[in-house]
Formats: structure tokens, C-alpha cells, sequence
């Protein structure tokens, strides 16, 4: 699952993305815009200064000298503000500009933008420069102060688009979720039930509804399968018997030469093997059918040890050596049958599979046991306890035999488990 | 006694027509005289006209079930022995149908010596309540009691030696298949293996035993295939 992300991560991924590049691209769009707004308002505000001063000195009818005093203690008290006496047949014409420079006024020296007029006053006929310029807040500043309230925006729209998801994933995908829940724990073997929570969401209902149509014919399929499989493999028991019988009946034969008993013992051989897989197949489809049904209390250890018995020629024709390490009393409610199917199969396992003169170790536990005998190589724990998954390799099982186990061990909910282990091959169930 | 085993009747209820035809070359000869009958019908009009020792009944069965049949031979208070022979192999089959008062199960594919052992030993078992015992020459065996002594002289047999013998005395002069030996000694679990030298040991010890009491060498060795018992 690496590289995978959620669903709902994605898109979350994306809208942060774009808000970033939206509000990044906003931070120079909005400090242009407030740029402007200022200049031409203090260019506003610097003509209202213009017009306020030509207004009062033409109302208060100064004579020339007064206003050249005026104008002379103007220059000392407001330096930025300027009123100069020009000729008049001199360019007339306003203009606005912008400077930057040092001023010693405020509390720190800095370099500070300003905002100038420069336009010509009337009074007593003659004409008078007048020049203001007003601070400006300067452009670093304005833009560092936008980044900042930017940045903060974005990451309580991130926040509240994180919460949101959350909210979002847990509320509304829920239905989703719970449907996904459901299919993973999906098992055809297991009576499975195709009842989905209803949900509100068109889509979520539609996938609900398809899911429920596939299950059911899968269900359907799986059910036909099963039952051909053992329909299939009953079929074949009459030929076989018929075969084995006809076979029976050849070897009573008097003249039979060398080659022919060596044919027919060959022929044997394979029929052998033929029903033995049959009714393997059989018996899988009947645990797969939920037959063996009735269940009892087992004493585990006891039925181990009959199954051991029952094999004892097996186990001293291969010169094996039985160890066992049992727990006195062990109940377990199983079918009987089926335990002691699980027993054959796995000792009979050990004997097949075990080396001629090796050890075949059983152990009984409250909470399970374990069947183990010597061996040289681990095996593939994958797909040992598939159906036909060691035919290849051998040719005395049935290759169904491990099938078998697990098939009983899931029956019951049981885990069965390989591991190779000291020089041992170890097939462990735990209830 | 012996005459007693002879002529015994066996009626055969199998619709496969093969294996009844096998089962009747294999079971007729000295001891069995065989009938067949292949449907539900015809099963029913021979056991109203006849007594049989021993019914092999198949449970599925053309115009009926074998149960059924076996329920009829309770119902008429019948007391020939029944086998029931199946291709189903299920444990619910097994317990009704020896519930209802069948004799014996066996699934198919079987043993025809197996066969014939089981038809042995259940004749037996219903002609002989008080002293069922098989004398073959110098051998007696009693079946309850389950001894066997040669001319007088006990020998002490294991159980699955025991085993053995009442294969081999329920087989007389017919090759019986290594399988078929290791089927009898360990039921289906010969089935799930291929080798069966242990069969050879008890067959040797067997042996031993018997001639080390004198009894004569009639335990023979087909190449290859098994052993036969000649009587």
C-alpha cells in the first residue's frame, strides 16, 4: 500500500495547493489595489491642503509683505509643505510625483516614501509654487503587513479544510467505509451475508446495489461449483469401483506371466491413487457443504492418541520414532470425524513426507497442538496447504491432504500454521 | 458343518450392472450362489419369494432408496443379513442404515475380497449363535472367542493377524491384492498411503506362527500382487 493515500486526502492535497497559489498570487494584486487607493487619496488629500491655502490667503487679503512673512515662517515649521513666489509667465502646469528620502523627524532614522504636489497658487496677482508632500506608508511595508495576514488566512483555511475532511470522512463516507469493512471480511466459504447498510448517497446506494448483485452471483456460482465438484466426484466413484473390481477379479487368473502381474500391480498402484484423490475431493466438498455438522465434546489428546495407534504400523514400517509431549485432558467441541481426519491427515503427512528412521513429534496443549517430523528444507508456507499444491513433487499423497486440514481448521475457526524449525517441519493448530 | 457354508444365497441389489456381474464371478464359485437384482421393484418381488443369507444393497437404486428396502425387511420381520454397499461414503448413511438393522457398510470403491470377508463373517455371525467356529483341516478357529488353535494346539495371534486369517478364510483360493490386505488392517487410512510393507510383516508373522504349529504351507505368495489361501 505504499504510495497509496486516502480518498479524501487527494483533493485535500489539491485545494491546499490552489489556495496557496490563489492567495500567493492575491498578495500583489491586493498591495496594488491598496497602493493606489492611498496615492490617489492622498493626492486628494494634498490638493484639498492646496485649495484650502489658496482659499484662506485670498480671504484674508494679505497684503504682499504679509504673505511673504507667511510664507517665509512656513518654510520653517512645515518644511515638507512649500510656497514660493515664481514669475509668472513661468510653466504653470501641476504635477504629481513620489520620493523617497531621509527624514530626521520620526523616532528612528529610515528612509521614508512621501507623496508630492507641486501647483501654482494665485494671490494679489502674483503667482506662487506650491509644493506638499505627504508620508506614505512605503511598499515593503504594506506588502510585508498583506504576506502576514495572508499567510495567517491561509493556514486557518488549511485548518479548517483538514477539520472539514475529517468531518467529511467520517460522516458522510461512512457508509463507504462500512462497505469496505464488510468486503474484507468477505468469504464465500463463510454463509456469507450480502446485506449492506443503506445510505442516502445516490452513489454510495448504487455501489452498494451492485456489490449485493455480484455477491449474489458469486454466491450462486460458488454454490453450483461446489455442488458439481461433488456431484462430479460421486459420479466417478462407480467407475472406480468398477475398475477395482474387474482388476480383483483379473489377478484371479492362473496363468498370469511376470510381466502381467507387474502390469496389473502398476495399474493398481495409479487406481489407488485415483480414489484416494477422488475421495478426498469428495470429502473437501463435503466440508465444504457444511456436512459433518453434529458436534461433541472431544477429549483432543485421547483422539490424537487412537489416530497414533491406528497408524503404528505406518509409523515402525518407516523405523519412525513417535515423541510425544501431551497435555493429560484437552476438550474441544468439534465433530468427531473431523477431528480425526485432521489427526490422519497430518501424521499420515509426517509419515509420508518424514525421512525413513526420523522422528515424528506430537504435543497436545490446552490451546492446541502440533504434529511434527524431520526434514531438510523448508517448504513454501504459502501455498503448502493448497489443494494439489505437492502432487508435483510427489507422487504418494493425494495432495489434498494439508488441503483437508485447513479446511477443518477453518471449519472451527482454528489457525493452522508451518514453520520449519531445528531441522523439523512443524504444523501447528491453535483453537 | 462345512456343507452349511456352502450354497449360501446372496441377493446382489446394485444397478450397475458391471460391478453386479463382478461381484457375482467373484462371489460364485464354491460358497455363494448369487442372484441380481437392479432395481427398487425387482428387489422387493425376489426378497418376497426368497430367503437369502446375505443382501449387498445399494442405497441409490433405480424407483427407490436402499433405506426404504432395508426398512420393508425390518417391517416383515426378514432376518437375512444385510450389507449395505455405497457410493455416498456418508457418515449420516452409515449410522441410519445401521440404525435401521443393516449388518454392515461398505463404501465404494471396495475390496471384492473385503467383500467377501464381510459376507464370511456376517453369515457366520447369523447361522452360528452358539459356537461359531470355522475348522479347516487341522485349523479351528473360533470366531467369538476369537483363539485359533492347529490340531489342538493354541497359537496366540495378534488382533491384526487375527484380522488377517478371517480375510484369508473368507477368501479361500483367491488372490487377494496387497491393497486389499492393507485396507482390512487400517480402513480408509490404507487408503491415504501408497506403501504397505507393513502388510508384509503381519503376513510373516502370520505365516511363522502357522507352520511353527504345523499347520500346512497354504499361505502362498503371488508375485507382486498378494496372497492367496489354499484350502
Amino acid at each position: 500500500m505504499e504510495g497509496m493515500s486516502k480518498l479524501l486526502n487527494r483533493p485535500l492535497k489539491m485545494f491546499a495547493w490552489y489556495a496557496l497559489l490563489l492567495l500567493a498570487c492575491s498578495i500583489p494584486v491586493y498591495y496594488l489595489a491598496i497602493d493606489q487607493i492611498w496615492i490617489s487619496e492622498l493626492d486628494e488629500h494634498n490638493y484639498i491642503i492646496k485649495h484650502r491655502i489658496e482659499q484662506k490667503l485670498r480671504e484674508s487679503e494679505f497684503s504682499d509683505s504679509e504673505i511673504e512673512n507667511v510664507v517665509r515662517l512656513w518654510s520653517v515649521i512645515e518644511p515638507e509643505t512649500e510656497l514660493v513666489p515664481v514669475l509668472a509667465n513661468a510653466s504653470q502646469n501641476d504635477s504629481l510625483y513620489e520620493v523617497t528620502r531621509i527624514t530626521d523627524f520620526d523616532d528612528e532614522i529610515e528612509t521614508d516614501r512621501f507623496r508630492g504636489l507641486r501647483s501654482y497658487i494665485h494671490v494679489n496677482e502674483k503667482t506662487y509654487r506650491f509644493t506638499t508632500e505627504t508620508n506614505v506608508e512605503e511598499a515593503d511595508e504594506t506588502l510585508a503587513a498583506i504576506a502576514a495576514v495572508t499567510v495567517l488566512f491561509f493556514i486557518l483555511l488549511l485548518l479548517g479544510f483538514i477539520l472539514l475532511n475529517r468531518r467529511i470522512s467520517k460522516q458522510i463516507w461512512k457508509p463507504f467505509y462500512l462497505t469496505l469493512d464488510k468486503l474484507s471480511t468477505f468469504d464465500l466459504n463463510k454463509n456469507p451475508n450480502s446485506d449492506f447498510e443503506t445510505s442516502d448517497i445516490e452513489e454510495f446506494a448504487q455501489l452498494n446495489q451492485e456489490l449485493e448483485k455480484l455477491i449474489l452471483r458469486s454466491v450462486s456460482t460458488f454454490n453450483q461449483q461446489k455442488e458439481f465438484i461433488e456431484n462430479a466426484s460421486h459420479e466417478l466413484q462407480t467407475p472406480l469401483a468398477v475398475l477395482r473390481s474387474k482388476l480383483e477379479l483379473l489377478i484371479q487368473g492362473q496363468n498370469l506371466t511376470k510381466e502381467q502381474l507387474e502390469l496389473i500391480a502398476g495399474i493398481n498402484t495409479s487406481l489407488s491413487r485415483l480414489s484416494r484423490i477422488n475421495k478426498n475431493i469428495l470429502l473437501l466438498a463435503k466440508i465444504d457443504n457444511h456436512q459433518f455438522s453434529d458436534a461433541e465434546q472431544v477429549d483432543v489428546t485421547a483422539c490424537l492418541e487412537e489416530c497414533l495407534q491406528l497408524l503404528d504400523d505406518h509409523f515402525s514400517s518407516k523405523r519412525l520414532t513417535v515423541e510425544r509431549a501431551t497435555e493429560a485432558e484437552c476438550l474441544q467441541t468439534c465433530n468427531r470425524s473431523l477431528l480425526e481426519m485432521l489427526f490422519n491427515n497430518l501424521l499420515v503427512n509426517a509419515i509420508v513426507h518424514g525421512a525413513e528412521q526420523g522422528v515424528v513429534k506430537v504435543e497436545t496443549r490446552p490451546d492446541g497442538f502440533s504434529v511434527s517430523n524431520s526434514g531438510m528444507n523448508q517448504l513454501d508456507s504459502k501455498t503448502i496447504f493448497n489443494r494439489f499444491s505437492t502432487t508435483a513433487s510427489s507422487a504418494n499423497g493425494s495432495g489434498l491432504g494439508l488441503a483437508i486440514s485447513k479446511q477443518v481448521c477453518e471449519r472451527y475457526g482454528w489457525e493452522i500454521a508451518y514453520r520449519f524449525e531445528n531441522g523439523l517441519h512443524v504444523f501447528s493448530v491453535d483453537f | 458343518m462345512q456343507s452349511y457354508i456352502r450354497c449360501m444365497k446372496i441377493l446382489i441389489v446394485e444397478d450397475e450392472h458391471e460391478l453386479a456381474s463382478d461381484m457375482v464371478k467373484y462371489l460364485s464359485g464354491e460358497q455363494y450362489v448369487c442372484e441380481v437384482a437392479s432395481d427398487f421393484e425387482s428387489a422387493i418381488e425376489r426378497i418376497d419369494l426368497y430367503h437369502y443369507d446375505c443382501i449387498l444393497l445399494d442405497l441409490m437404486l433405480p424407483g427407490g432408496s436402499g433405506l426404504q428396502l432395508l426398512e420393508y425387511l425390518r417391517k416383515e420381520n426378514k432376518q437375512d443379513g444385510v450389507i449395505i454397499i455405497s457410493a455416498k461414503n456418508s457418515i449420516e448413511d452409515k449410522v441410519v442404515g445401521l440404525k435401521i438393522g443393516a449388518d454392515d457398510y461398505l463404501a465404494k470403491p471396495f475390496h471384492l475380497s473385503e467383500l467377501s470377508a464381510r459376507i464370511f463373517s456376517i453369515i457366520r455371525r447369523k447361522k452360528f449363535d452358539t459356537a461359531n467356529v470355522i475348522e479347516q483341516n487341522e485349523l479351528n478357529v473360533d470366531m467369538d472367542a476369537r483363539s485359533v488353535s492347529v490340531a489342538g494346539n493354541p497359537i496366540n495371534l495378534t488382533k491384526k493377524e487375527f484380522d488377517l486369517l478371517l480375510l484369508f478364510l473368507g477368501n479361500k483360493n483367491k488372490v487377494i491384492s496387497k491393497n486389499a490386505l492393507a485396507e482390512h488392517l487400517s480402513g480408509d487410512l490404507a487408503d491415504m498411503m501408497d506403501n504397505h510393507d507393513f502388510v508384509y510383516a503381519h503376513v510373516k508373522n502370520l505365516k511363522k506362527k502357522l507352520t511353527e504349529a504345523n499347520y500346512g504351507n497354504y499361505l502362498t505368495t503371488i508375485y507382486g500382487t498378494g496372497y492367496k489361501w489354499r484350502a
